[in-house]
């Protein structure tokens, strides 16, 4: 605490001698391994169709800085770019502000809006007056069983129950008898259905474990006293990708060997479940939600198709194991997997 | 109040980290007084607070301030005090023209100001209150609190607060004692020259007779007191020169051996207001506690021997 | 009597009562202690200690003591430049998202110029202390409430941290340090296990001890100390006897953020990749652990001792109810309990001291 003091000239003076041993460090510290120059080396590259410009909204219920949502846009910004379309995205986590920028979008007359129907009834009345404004919509992620009651021509998504199960089958397939559930945000309806659907195939005992997804150390501590708590548990089943290290790293230190898998990917997960420290993902293809939606909508306009038959597109569960890791480290690793 | 009584004739010189102790010859009687202003104004924005107003403070003497809300009290006090420059006008301090930018600035000079919320922390500890801003250091800047609380309980007590607690808060102490404590903080910290913000404003009877004491006290230690009040029943009996001030100007500037108690009550509330003033007075003393008391206070400073002094 | 001591200051000028001329009495050694603003917490936390023995199993074992502990300290770092400048009369909304700033600062800095990771850590130091300083800077000079003015930089932090992030890694999430220079020594320091008696215990520990002792040591026995209390408890009349308000409010706001700094480290070597959105939420928490703590809301009147208890009450509840193996769709309600448990033990021990001559 001795910032604290910050007495004038003294302070002043250690205030310059910080600095300047930070730009010494700067100059003359650069790391061997890892680092940017690292990922440089291996990058690649990747690239579109003509036709009349269109205008398409997507307007998702994601909470700023969530790594999913991220990968969807990267997908639907793919897709635009292919079909040469301007692509606008906007995203808020209230369900009423989402169906204030879902009207936002009608009011600007896009050529076709893409929703998530996480608050279904938040949204009814705006979807309706877009489809009455002739401005056609696609749902995407959640709300398959509300997409086509609503109004939406098409929808892709995972259905997050049937991810479940296909999670549990996989649980039950690397040996654990007894798992836990790690529910990241309480209250949040996906995430519920996946344990419940991971529950229902699972075979052995599942349970539920809340944690504070916004808290990497409370993540660690908890999945750590659960683990001490419960000598029996031998599978941990996350229901985020970063939550799913953290959960290794508790099992270490709670000297549980328990084998974890989870939900979603990303670039480290990879790696992880190439080296076995994860023994699966459940993969629901954000990408290929983002970029079906976006050409789902050009489809539509150019040549009056629409995909699933009125019935919801599945994009996942795309189960990734030690098998497949290493095939996909490489789109991993650009962010878009 | 089980203080004792009278003045203590040698107080030790202050030990902080403060500028040389009075000595009160070098400024007594003859010679420039220790604070002088002369024809100070002051604006705020449009507003008139201050104008031509002269002030003197000599050492041993307690001058008076008189004046109603509103009279530009305040404002005389917070530049005396370094909290704002004088726009027009000299300020000097023993002869030598100044102009402070902060009170930190008066301080050094040897100009304590004790405000009317007495800048005491109500929660923190008596000796902490008395050494704040002043605070006595060992090496690795580790707070010598031995000394600071010896030294805090001897002040005190040579002030004639005999507190057995310094640790105690400050805000369990009564209005009085919290006022004596700032006094003394003052004193200690080698003010040459002390200024009281309506030190009584707020105080019963009882308790501004003690206050009163040590603005006695004060004097009898060599210091140029300047005591602001709106009180002449508290200024007359302590006070050797008094200031009337109305509506930003000066206008009486008197010794007390010119003027009687009641002619000071009726220079502080102008010739004009004087019917106004009698109405009011007659109104409070009909319910009584007015007057009672006023009587109870002249029965206290007789009591203490206040009254008799020049 | 001593009645005011856990009140809000008193206005300078109470209704002198006949009482109020008296002496004090006395107040003894253990009436004394009693009157310390920790006591309170402390007799909450041995309730919840108590409580979970009983009611968890698991709870008792050192290792999960040792768990509780990390959990209690992750708060706890916070908790004690939050107390601090709390005593100092302020709040800072923006301490959550900081340490996830100063975390993402320390990650982004050494994957994308490929340095060694301490340069990272150096880097993310200063700039840190300068956000702290901003936030104090900011509070000083407009005058606004600082609940307002971190409130504008708690938002602002947020969206930096997802669109510096963003921008910088093309990702939402930093790229991981694991494998750089550095980072097995860095991890030593801000996140490693120390095997103390057989237990692991996480070195955030002993960082969130030594710190509560500094911040004790700085509150009670150095004229730092002192400026602290007499600002938060009443700036006017610091200002008067000269204590530089301004630069102890900065020099506060500027230890929240060292504190933050400490807890973002921990965030990168314990988990190598940084999320940008973490953070969220937390300054409550810190400020909850400073409340059970004995601070004031106020300001003028708490101890660095009392926050850390108030985090270790935090922690303990925390993962005892997870111990205890409760129904987890009641784990927020069990948690609210607890923690009014913790507080209503506090506020009856103090009212009873208080009463007390």
């Amino acid at each position: 605490m001795t910032s604290t003091k910050g007495r004038s000239g003294r302070g002043r003076a250690r205030g310059a001698a910080a600095v300047l041993a930070a730009g010494v460090l700067v100059l003359g510290a650069c790391s061997g391994s890892g680092g940017k120059k690292a990922e440089e080396r291996e990058s690649k590259a990747a690239g579109g169709a003509s036709g009349p410009r269109l205008k398409i909204a997507m307007v998702t219920h994601s909470g700023p800085g969530d790594t999913f949502w991220d990968i969807v846009q990267k997908g639907a910004r793919a897709a635009a770019a292919k079909d040469n379309v301007e692509f606008l995205y906007s995203a808020d986590p209230d369900g009423g502000k989402q169906a204030q920028l879902v009207q936002a979008a009608v009011d600007k007359k896009v050529d076709g809006i893409v929703v998530t129907f996480a608050k279904p009834d938040a949204l009814k009345d705006v979807v309706a007056r877009a489809t009455a404004a002739r401005i056609p919509v696609v749902s995407i992620n959640s709300g398959a069983d509300v997409s086509a009651r609503y109004g939406a021509v098409a929808h892709f998504g995972q259905d997050e129950a049937i991810a479940g199960e296909a999670a549990g089958r996989e649980m039950a397939r690397i040996g654990a008898k007894k798992a836990l559930c790690v529910i990241h945000e309480q209250g949040n309806v996906g995430l519920e259905d996946r344990c419940a659907g991971a529950r229902k195939t699972f075979g052995g005992q599942m349970q539920n474990l809340f944690v504070q997804g916004t808290n990497m150390p409370q993540v660690k501590s908890s999945i750590t006293a659960k683990l001490q708590a419960d000598k029996g548990v031998d599978g941990v089943l996350t229901l985020g990708a970063p939550f799913a290290a953290t959960a290794v790293d508790s099992a270490k230190e709670a000297s549980s060997d328990a084998k974890v898998g989870t939900f979603d990917m990303n670039k480290d997960l990879i790696d992880a479940v190439k080296d076995g420290r994860i023994w699966f993902a459940v993969d629901q293809q954000p990408y290929l939600q983002g970029y079906e939606a976006v050409d789902g909508l050009w489809l539509l306009k150019h040549n009056g198709n629409v995909l699933g038959g009125g019935r919801p597109v599945l994009t996942g569960p795309a189960i990734v194991t030690k098998a497949n890791a290493a095939a996909l480290e490489g789109f991993a690793s650009r962010g878009t997997r | 109040m089980t203080a004792a009584p009278g003045p203590n004739p040698s107080p030790e010189p202050p030990t902080g980290a403060s500028p040389e102790p009075s000595s009160g010859a070098s400024a007594r009687g003859d010679g420039p007084p220790l604070v002088r202003l002369t024809g100070v104004g002051k604006n705020y924005g449009s507003v008139i607070a201050l104008r031509g107003v002269s002030l003197e403070a000599r050492a041993g003497e307690v001058t008076c301030v008189l004046g109603d809300n509103g009279a530009g009290k305040s404002t005389l006090i917070k530049i005396v005090a370094g909290l704002h420059r004088h726009d027009s006008g000299t300020y000097e301090v023993a002869g030598e023209p100044v102009s402070f930018a902060s009170p930190r600035d008066a301080l050094d000079r040897g100009i304590a100001t004790v405000y009317q919320d007495l800048a005491v922390v109500p929660l923190m500890p008596i000796w902490r209150n008395f050494f704040l801003g002043s605070e006595k250091r060992r090496s690795l800047g580790r707070l010598d609190v031995g000394h600071m609380r010896r030294t805090t309980r001897r002040e005190l007590a040579e002030m004639g607060i005999d507190l057995r607690d310094v640790d105690q808060p400050i805000g369990t102490l009564s209005g009085g004692e919290r006022q004596c404590v700032a006094i003394a903080r003052a004193v200690h910290f080698g003010a040459r020259a002390l200024v009281l913000d309506e030190p009584t404003a707020a105080l019963g009877v009882k308790q501004a007779g003690v206050v009163l004491r040590y603005i006695v006290q004060a004097r009898e230690r060599g210091l140029a007191v300047v005591f602001i009040t709106h009180n002449p029943h508290h200024a007359y009996p302590v006070g050797d020169r008094f200031l009337i001030l109305k509506r930003g100007r000066g206008i009486g500037h008197h010794s007390k051996s010119d003027i009687t108690r009641d002619e000071l009550t009726a220079l502080m509330a102008g010739g004009a207001e004087l019917e106004e003033l009698a109405h009011e007075l007659k109104a409070a003393s009909a319910g009584g506690a007015g007057a009672a008391a006023a009587r109870e206070l002249t029965r206290q400073a007789k009591d203490l021997g206040i009254t008799g002094k020049p | 009597m001593g009645h005011a001591v856990a009140q809000p200051p008193r206005p300078p000028e109470p209704a002198p009562s006949p009482a109020d001329d008296e002496r004090l009495a006395r107040r003894s050694p253990v009436r004394r202690l009693l009157g310390r603003p920790e006591l309170g917490a402390l007799l909450g936390a041995v309730a919840v200690f108590a409580f979970f023995s009983v009611a968890a199993d698991a709870f008792l074992q050192a290792s999960s003591f040792s768990t509780v502990l990390y959990a209690s300290s992750t708060f706890g770092i916070m908790a004690v430049g939050v107390s601090l400048l709390m005593i100092g009369g302020e709040f800072d909304l923006s301490a959550g998202v900081l340490v996830t700033t100063s975390a993402l600062i320390a990650a982004l800095v050494s994957y994308q110029l490929t340095l060694n990771v301490w340069a990272g850590v150096v880097v993310s130091l200063v700039l840190t202390l300068l956000l702290g300083m901003v936030n104090g800077l900011l509070y000083v000079n407009t005058g606004l409430p600082s609940f307002v003015v971190t409130l504008a930089t708690f938002f602002m932090l947020a969206g930096a941290n997802l669109g510096v992030t963003k921008a910088v890694t093309g990702n939402v999430a930093t790229d991981s340090v694991r494998d750089m220079d550095g980072f097995d020594s860095a991890r030593a320091v801000f996140a490693s296990d120390v095997d103390l008696a057989g237990v692991n215990v996480n070195v955030t520990v002993f960082w969130w001890l030594l710190l509560v002792a500094a911040a004790t040591w700085l509150l009670l026995r150095t004229r730092t100390g002192n400026w602290i209390f007499a600002v938060g408890g009443a700036a006017a009349s610091a200002r008067a006897v000269g204590v530089p308000v301004a630069r102890t409010r900065i020099g506060l706001f500027m230890g929240v953020a060292f504190c933050a700094w400490l807890s973002g480290m921990h965030l990168v070597f314990a988990f190598a990749t940084v999320q940008s959105g973490e953070g969220v939420g937390n300054e409550f928490f810190f400020i909850i652990c400073a409340v059970i703590g004995g601070c004031l809301l106020t300001g003028g009147y708490g101890s660095a001792i009392g926050a850390a208890i108030g985090a270790f009450i935090f922690g303990m509840t925390n993962k005892g109810i997870v111990y205890a193996e409760w129904n987890p769709d009641w784990f927020k309600f069990f948690l609210g309990a607890m923690l009014l448990i913790a507080t209503v033990v506090n506020l009856i021990v103090r009212r009873r001291v208080e009463r007390a001559p």
